[in-house]
């Protein structure tokens, strides 16, 4: 079905702009949600389920959860207080983005017509771990090593206060 | 699969990464500066002992090519990882809070450039060079404390990321049109000519690449990265960041037909006379040394992107002379930025009226800079001439006249600000001094390298055979 492509496509790129148009973090990664959401369900769409399923374990579930814990504990957006917090306007816009991806997902799955619709090989999980496991060994492992490089920089630099300040300290 | 032979064959990066690996344990069990500088130092010399080892390879693993070009980039860049060792252990000792996250940080961008400059795979091509990319972050903001060090490695942070942007959708335009990412099958992919997605994504990933190698107009991080970043970090950046690159650049252009095309070769035409006139302008009136060496450097590459338009295999022999030359220079200079500002205290000595006088305080340092100066200007009898001539060579040889006419002209342009930091060495010293470096700086083994690297960059300007030689062999070697 090409109108769910082009639906979700148009979804994901309108969550998008709300991610960088808004001024509160929180809503930022609301959008930003409803946008990897959407993107899955292009993959959905096109035929690519473990493509699809992969963005919502990975980016959806385990990223962006992290991404609304930080937001939240460093508490960065502006203090508002709970009546403007819950401001139609604040929650209608990925509301109804989310609204229009569940009436596209409940229309695929009702016609039943998930199948490919694009050329190439249907990537299966089987596939995709013998290739990351076998001659991509290389890849995973320096992406470990990134991990750690990633990991030491923002402990380092997160560090709450130096057992001493600098010299030059101000 | 991986083999034993192929495990061989990335046998330094191995090294490298376990030492980040036994410097991580050793640091989670007990910090100790000197312990943790050594351990670093000694895994980088295994490193470098290991590269005779892996060649001639008889296989290659996945995803890899150790070849010609690959084995004389990654001792570039572990004798380039080893000298920012030295030097950082000295200017580390002032600096108050951990230190040894710093050798950690190096280490696997050490590790990082090792896999870029085999990558085979525009996959590996990308995680390596967020590997590079990721802890030199770290680094160029380790004194975070100080404004500057913060706002660089931000900066850094920021446009790299949009330059990984311009990347990665180079890569998705070329994967859509040919359906491969390793590069025989990109460059099989397509006989004929190609079209305009696939000169888009060579574009994009020509930009990605270029803002790494701060290609005018993709320049405007480099003076205060350059600047705010500690001096370790700066030379790491300077050398080892930009040799890996470069080295990937000039992969992609060997191996992938359609980066030699007619309208890409006018496109990195006018970006390399861009990067050659604009650097050395930028750097004609500036008064802080750290900037300077930074457009010197975009300069340098500018010089140095010639050998990416004409593409053939002298380009290869031109590319490592020039990053041998361009190396050893780039470290000597640093180097006394670096010990002059060591130990660590807040800001770094790097306005050019710390180093007013610099000779009648400290003739030999003075000496270093002096050469290392002369050779970055190009000065027949250092080391700086042999690159910038074979690099004119390459361009009279395929009759890039345009090219050629830049490089002259931007060296014209270099030797004055050259000349006129020189002279400001042996200006008489003025009533107050502010910065100096520690008394028994010679006797330190930061100034011993300073000074060997000085001995070599003379050594390499009067008597270049043996490494013409060298790299003639390895490129040969290189398919």
């Amino acid at each position: 079905m090409e109108l769910a492509f082009y639906l979700s496509g148009l979804v994901a790129v309108l969550a998008t702009v709300g991610v960088i148009t808004g001024k509160n973090p929180v809503h930022a990664v609301v959008y930003l949600i409803v946008s990897l959401i959407a993107v899955a369900l292009v993959f959905f769409a096109l035929g690519a389920p473990f493509a699809g399923a992969l963005e919502i374990i990975v980016y959806a579930g385990a990223i962006m959860v992290l991404f609304v814990f930080v937001v939240m504990m460093l508490n960065l957006g502006p203090d508002e207080d709970s009546a403007g917090w819950r401001h139609p306007r604040h929650w209608v816009g990925p509301s109804i983005l989310a609204g229009i991806l569940l009436a596209v997902l409940v229309t695929l799955l009702i016609r039943g017509d998930l199948v490919q619709v694009i050329e190439g090989d249907l990537l299966t999980a089987r596939s995709v771990a013998l290739t990351l496991f076998g001659p991509w060994l290389m890849v995973v492992e320096l992406s470990g090593l990134l991990l750690l490089g990633a990991l030491i920089t923002a402990s380092h630099v997160g560090r709450r206060s130096n057992p001493s300040r600098n010299r030059s300290g101000h | 699969m991986l083999t034993t032979a192929d495990l061989v064959t990335v046998l330094p990066l191995i090294i490298v990464a376990s030492t980040a690996v036994i410097v991580m344990l050793g640091v989670a069990w007990r910090r100790n500066h000197a312990v943790t500088a050594l351990v670093s130092a000694a895994g980088l010399v295994l490193g470098l002992l290991a590269l005779p080892l892996t060649f001639p390879a008889t296989s290659s693993p996945p995803l890899m090519q150790v070849d010609g070009l690959a084995v004389m980039a990654g001792t570039l860049v572990l004798v380039s990882a080893l000298v920012t060792v030295i030097l950082s252990h000295h200017y580390l000792t002032g600096y108050i809070g951990p230190k040894e996250e710093f050798y950690l940080l190096l280490l696997c961008a050490t590790a990082g450039a090792l896999a870029l400059v085999a990558s085979d795979h525009l996959a590996m091509l990308f995680i390596s060079l967020e590997l590079l990319s990721m802890p030199l972050y770290g680094m160029l903001a380790y004194s975070f404390r100080a404004e500057r060090s913060l706002e660089a490695g931000i900066k850094y942070l920021l446009l790299s990321a949009a330059a990984t942007a311009f990347l990665l959708f180079g890569m998705a335009l070329i994967y859509a049109r040919t359906g491969y990412l390793d590069l025989a099958g990109v460059a099989g992919a397509l006989v004929q000519a190609p079209d305009a997605w696939m000169l888009a994504g060579a574009a994009l990933i020509v930009v990605g690449l270029g803002f790494k190698l701060s290609v005018v107009p993709f320049h405007l991080w480099t003076p205060d990265v350059y600047q705010g970043g500690p001096a370790p970090a700066t030379i790491f950046l300077a050398t080892v960041s930009k040799l890996a690159v470069f080295v990937v650049l000039l992969r992609l252009v060997l191996a992938a037909p359609f980066f030699s095309s007619e309208w890409l070769q006018t496109l990195i035409t006018v970006l390399a006379l861009l990067t050659m006139l604009g650097g050395n302008l930028l750097a004609l009136f500036q008064a802080n040394l750290k900037r300077l060496l930074g457009y010197s450097s975009i300069a340098h590459f500018g010089y140095l992107l010639v050998a990416i338009v004409v593409g053939n295999a002298l380009a290869t022999e031109t590319t490592g002379v020039y990053l041998i030359t361009y190396l050893v220079t780039t470290l000597a200079a640093f180097g006394v930025v670096t010990l002059v500002s060591s130990p660590f205290g807040g800001e770094d000595a790097d306005g050019l009226p710390v180093y007013r006088g610099l000779f009648w305080r400290r003739p030999y340092l003075a000496a270093v800079m002096t050469v290392s100066f002369l050779s970055l200007a190009g000065i027949p009898l250092t080391a700086g001439f042999i690159g910038k001539f074979y690099v004119i060579a390459l361009g009279v040889a395929d009759s890039r006249w345009w090219l050629v006419g830049g490089v002259v002209a931007g060296s014209a342009i270099g030797l004055y600000y050259y000349l006129r930091v020189m002279v400001t060495l042996y200006l008489p010293e003025p009533g107050m001094r502010r910065r100096d470096v520690t008394n028994d700086w010679g006797s330190r083994i930061g100034g011993l390298t300073l000074m060997a690297l000085a001995v070599v960059i003379l050594v390499l300007g009067i008597y270049p055979a043996p490494m013409i030689d060298w790299v003639q062999g390895l490129s040969g070697l290189t398919n």
